[in-house]
């Protein structure tokens, strides 16, 4: 089973995930435009077995527009988001993909939220679409 | 002259800039992917005078040309908002996803753009650097 380690900026937050994520996905929404300060959030989602966590991090709990609360844990020094949950799925773990700084992780094969999407942005045409 | 102003996720910590951006552009550093946790920075700079409300964390990061960069992070929900280079006062970089503006203005650079994800495609025109020009 492969073995990948997401990190904060500076270090102090890390997490370890195992195997191979089976959602990756990007999402357009102005929430994870503002989280990210990017046009997009690219979420890389985990089987949470196997999750280990090194580090302080500080939550930030929002409600999403389908009433589920997200839990962002990010690094208290550098900021940086590592991993997220929703509620009632402890099964799974969301990763920021950036995170992991490595240009060759799995493409995302979804993008959602493409209603919010700058006009510029090029999705892929063989990527599932949401609107 | 227009104002905007840019917010964390949870609006505790704003900063509104004047005029349109000088530049914007993308930057797939792997410090970018790591602050921003997407697959690239989006950057616009601004010229002062900037205004910021509210509470900000800093974290120091020197580059790899050994500029001394200050990012301003909200300590509730970890945005980070802006940031500005040791030594320059007259300029401002803001992170253009914190406009939450879909139509903001179309990015016409793109640094470190050998570590970009393959999947990303560019807009026609933009300019390319391999790594960072300045």
């Amino acid at each position: 089973v492969s073995t990948r380690t997401a990190s904060c900026s500076c270090g102090r937050l890390k997490v370890e995930v195992q195997g191979e994520p089976f959602r990756v996905s990007v999402c357009h929404c102005l929430a994870c435009q503002k989280r990210t300060g990017s046009v997009f959030g690219e979420q890389a989602r985990f089987h949470s077995a196997g999750l280990k966590v090194t580090g302080a991090s500080t939550e930030f709990v929002r409600v999403g527009d389908e009433g589920t609360k997200f839990t962002f844990c990010f690094c208290p020094n550098c900021g940086a988001t590592v991993y997220f949950t929703a509620e009632g799925r402890d099964d799974v773990v969301a990763i920021p993909v950036g995170a992991f700084a490595d240009p060759f992780f799995p493409s995302p094969t979804v993008s959602v939220y493409e209603h919010r999407k700058h006009a510029w942005l090029r999705m892929p045409a063989e990527f599932e679409h949401d609107p | 002259m227009s104002s905007r102003t840019a917010s964390c996720s949870c609006g505790q910590l704003r900063i509104q800039v004047e005029g349109e951006p000088r530049g914007v552009g993308i930057c797939s550093c792997l410090a970018c992917q790591q602050r921003t946790g997407s697959v690239f920075a989006a950057l616009a700079g601004f010229s002062a005078p900037f205004k910021v409300f509210g509470t900000a964390t800093e974290y120091v990061r020197v580059g790899d040309q050994g500029a001394k960069f200050i990012f301003r992070f909200c300590p509730v929900c970890g945005t980070t908002v802006f940031h500005t280079e040791s030594g320059d006062s007259e300029t401002v970089s803001v992170a253009v996803g914190a406009f939450a503006d879909p139509a903001f203005p179309v990015p016409r650079v793109s640094v470190y753009d050998s570590r970009r994800h393959p999947w990303v495609q560019l807009p026609p025109g933009t300019r390319t650097f391999d790594k960072d020009p300045t």
